[in-house]
């Protein structure tokens, strides 16, 4: 086990996760007793082939989904056990979400996207955080295409505009599932460069669910789960690194 | 609803209907000829030719409404089903053939309503003979549940679906092959090809329709038979404006949207409506046209009686009015209550678009659970797309229905006019009426799709596909 010294704040933590469906001999175990903690500033990618339970991990951590046992904690808030309401208030306030594709609200222009988690809040962004938007908006290219629809944008457009908005209100944690799953080459490599940026200058903790081993290459951890289970809990590793970690998992399998 | 029926119940659900209230005002005016029969035979013949046109005339209205709901909920069916389409497309198959099937299903889902609407008529009526005779309200008799006449709803109604299908599916033809494989972002609104032709259909007729009504208007101070113009005008004109409501209702639901709020709710459902124009238009004139007559003959109603009270006051003083009242009172109740029976119609297509849009958009509505929506948040959004469609129809509709029902008073009652042209008399418990109706069926109309909405798992949802 790699450890990052010195350990920065931690932002999220699971305890004993559990999740199965169904009920006696039909049961699928999806997760299997997980602890994890992740740290602000941080990249995290978690890697695993389909079926591992990643996304669950992923859904359940945001607050989407809630685990048949165990505890789970959002910065020192513990969420274990919370209702719809307050789980939609947390997501809202506190989570950022990137998700591989349909990601934008179609009737909204760019700039409402961008703005919508401060006015499902009821609020508008006050001057700091204009500020920090515009500075979002600028050094993601997207000055141009504020008044444009998310139907006249290209996947990679919408893919940036999706992480100015998950940026945008500075939620402790940004959740990224597949980020650059229905991207170019090109276009990927920049949208991982982004969020690796924005871990390590705004201070976020980013976690990116992904089976991609160049994605992986970009975070500054890989954590890889299998069979509902955390298999291995790396730092900066290679694509190559990480494409063999998982053959390995999936040989043995 | 399963197998070929399927997404057609609100299809079936209109075509019982409209098949249901012909056949039972046909019986019911059978058994009113049959409890009353006192004079001779051939006088109940005339009587029942008179009421048999009328009935059929209420039914066409209603079978009216019900072809344009059905066109809606056939091309929202096209809409979700355009990837499915596509691969058939793709493996050889051609669009009319695909084309024809869907219109097939219309035909089967119109035929399988208008046979449900004729039973279900036929044991309304009979009910209520029974219920009749038992209380000594009608006289013993042999009543008659079929008549011949009967058929002529069933049939229309069974076609109208039909013909309904085909239009609906136009946008069948539309579908390339290729959509099939690409995992296309949904198109922000329907592209309204410029139907050039349509528009000038709908500016000839809307324009000669309204030349028909000055006319009938003009005419009307000389002889109450300009009411003959004033029909031709208003059937011209609303024709016209049919055809051109897709440029026309889309702005007004902009309106009243903006008017509903700015919050990220109102935004989500007012901003929907606006997405898919042909489609929110036919939601709101199916209502349009419910709300149009019933206002058009209240307002007739209540400015020939202004004309009627001023000429009564002039030559026979206060009398005349309770006389009038009493007189025309309760005919208008009927007639009415006949004429807003396609406003239920209409409200079945209402929800059912509604239910269309909300299934359609689960992607969307679980990203935005996703982000934080809360439930009470998505619930209200659904009202607020519901009450923007309602209200809008009962703006468009209060306004046609004074403009006719005023020209139609007019037309028939202006030579009787002793002091100048009478302006419209709007009551006030008629726009209380319809502004109550219209709130009941926003909030009713949204509950069935806000609880389909609320049951989206934001994790299912968003999981790709």
């Amino acid at each position: 086990m790699h450890q990052t010294p010195p350990p920065a704040p931690v932002v999220a933590r699971v305890e004993g996760l559990s999740k199965s469906y169904g009920q006696g001999a039909a049961a699928v175990t999806a997760l299997d007793g997980v602890t994890l903690e992740l740290r602000r500033g941080e990249l995290t990618a978690i890697m695993g082939p389909s079926g591992s339970g990643k996304s669950t991990l992923m859904h359940i951590m945001a607050g989407l989904d809630t685990p048949t046992s165990g505890r789970l904690w959002i910065g020192d808030q513990e969420i274990t056990g919370l209702g719809d309401t307050e789980l939609t208030l947390i997501r809202r306030r506190q989570v950022g979400f990137v998700f591989q594709s349909f990601n934008l609200v179609p009737t909204l222009d760019v700039a409402g996207n961008i703005r919508f988690p401060f006015e499902l809040d009821g609020r508008r962004p006050d001057a700091a955080e204009q500020a920090w938007i515009d500075t979002l908006i600028d050094s993601l290219g997207l000055r141009e295409r504020l008044r444009h629809r998310p139907s006249e944008l290209s996947g990679g457009q919408q893919q940036r505009v999706a992480i100015a908005r998950a940026l945008g209100s500075r939620p402790e944690l940004v959740f990224a599932d597949e980020p650059t799953g229905s991207l170019d080459s090109r276009t990927g490599r920049e949208v991982l460069a982004l969020l690796a940026a924005a871990a390590a200058d705004y201070g976020q903790g980013i976690v990116m669910v992904t089976h991609d081993p160049i994605a992986a290459s970009h975070a500054d951890r890989v954590v890889f789960i299998n069979d509902g289970r955390i298999v291995a809990d790396e730092g900066r590793m290679s694509a190559a690194a990480a494409s063999d970690f998982v053959l390995g998992i999936e040989v043995a399998r | 609803m399963s197998g070929v029926l399927r997404g057609h119940g609100a299809t079936v659900l209109v075509a019982a209907l409209a098949a249901a209230f012909g056949v039972g005002l046909l019986g019911a005016t059978e058994v009113i000829l049959l409890a009353s029969e006192v004079g001779p035979l051939g006088a109940i013949d005339d009587i029942r030719l008179v009421l048999g046109i009328i009935a059929m005339a209420f039914t066409a209205i209603a079978i009216y409404v019900a072809a344009i709901v059905t066109t809606n909920t056939v091309s929202t069916i096209v809409v979700g089903r355009i990837r499915q389409i596509a691969l058939v497309r793709l493996l050889g198959g051609t669009a009319a053939r695909q084309r024809r099937r869907i219109a097939a299903e219309g035909l089967t889902a119109g035929a399988l309503g208008a046979g449900l609407g004729m039973l279900a008529a036929w044991a309304l009526v009979g009910a209520l003979v029974l219920v009749g005779v038992a209380t000594g309200n009608l006289p013993e008799r042999d009543y008659p549940y079929l008549v011949a006449s009967m058929a002529v709803p069933v049939l229309a109604v069974v076609l109208s679906t039909w013909l309904a299908a085909r239009v609906g599916s136009r946008r069948v033809l539309a579908v390339a092959p290729i959509q099939a494989l690409v995992a296309a972002v949904p198109a922000d609104e329907d592209e309204i090809r410029g139907r050039r032709a349509r528009i000038v259909w709908a500016l000839v007729l809307g324009i000669t329709g309204v030349l028909l009504l000055a006319l009938a208007v003009v005419l009307g101070q000389l002889t109450p038979f300009a009411l003959l113009i004033g029909i031709l005008g208003g059937a011209v004109s609303f024709t016209g404006f049919m055809l051109g409501a897709v440029r026309v209702v889309p702005g007004v639901l902009a309106v009243v949207g903006r008017l509903l709020g700015s919050g990220p709710a109102a935004l989500l459902g007012s901003r929907n409506a606006l997405r898919h124009r042909e489609r929110s238009t036919r939601a709101a004139m199916g209502l349009v046209i419910g709300v149009a007559l019933v206002t058009m003959l209240v307002i007739a109603w209540t400015t020939v009686r202004r004309i009627a009270l001023d000429q009564a006051l002039a030559s026979w003083g206060e009398d005349g009015a309770a006389e009038f009242d009493a007189a025309l009172g309760p005919i208008l109740a009927v007639v009415a209550t006949l004429v807003g029976y396609s406003a239920i119609i209409a409200a079945v297509g209402l929800v059912s678009t509604l239910t269309v849009g909300v299934l359609q958009r689960t992607r969307e509505f679980g990203m935005v659970r996703a982000l934080g929506l809360s439930r009470g948040q998505l619930r209200r959004s659904i009202t607020v797309e519901a009450v923007q469609l309602a209200v809008t129809a009962v703006l468009i509709g209060v306004v046609l229905g004074v403009a006719y029902g005023w020209v139609g008073a007019q037309a028939v009652g202006g030579s009787q006019q002793v002091a100048g042209m009478v302006p419209p008399q709007v009551p006030w418990w008629l726009l209380v009426g319809v502004a109550v109706i219209a709130g009941i069926l926003a909030l009713a109309g949204s509950r069935i799709p806000a609880r389909r909405a609320l049951r989206i798992s934001p994790v299912e949802a968003i999981a790709v596909e």
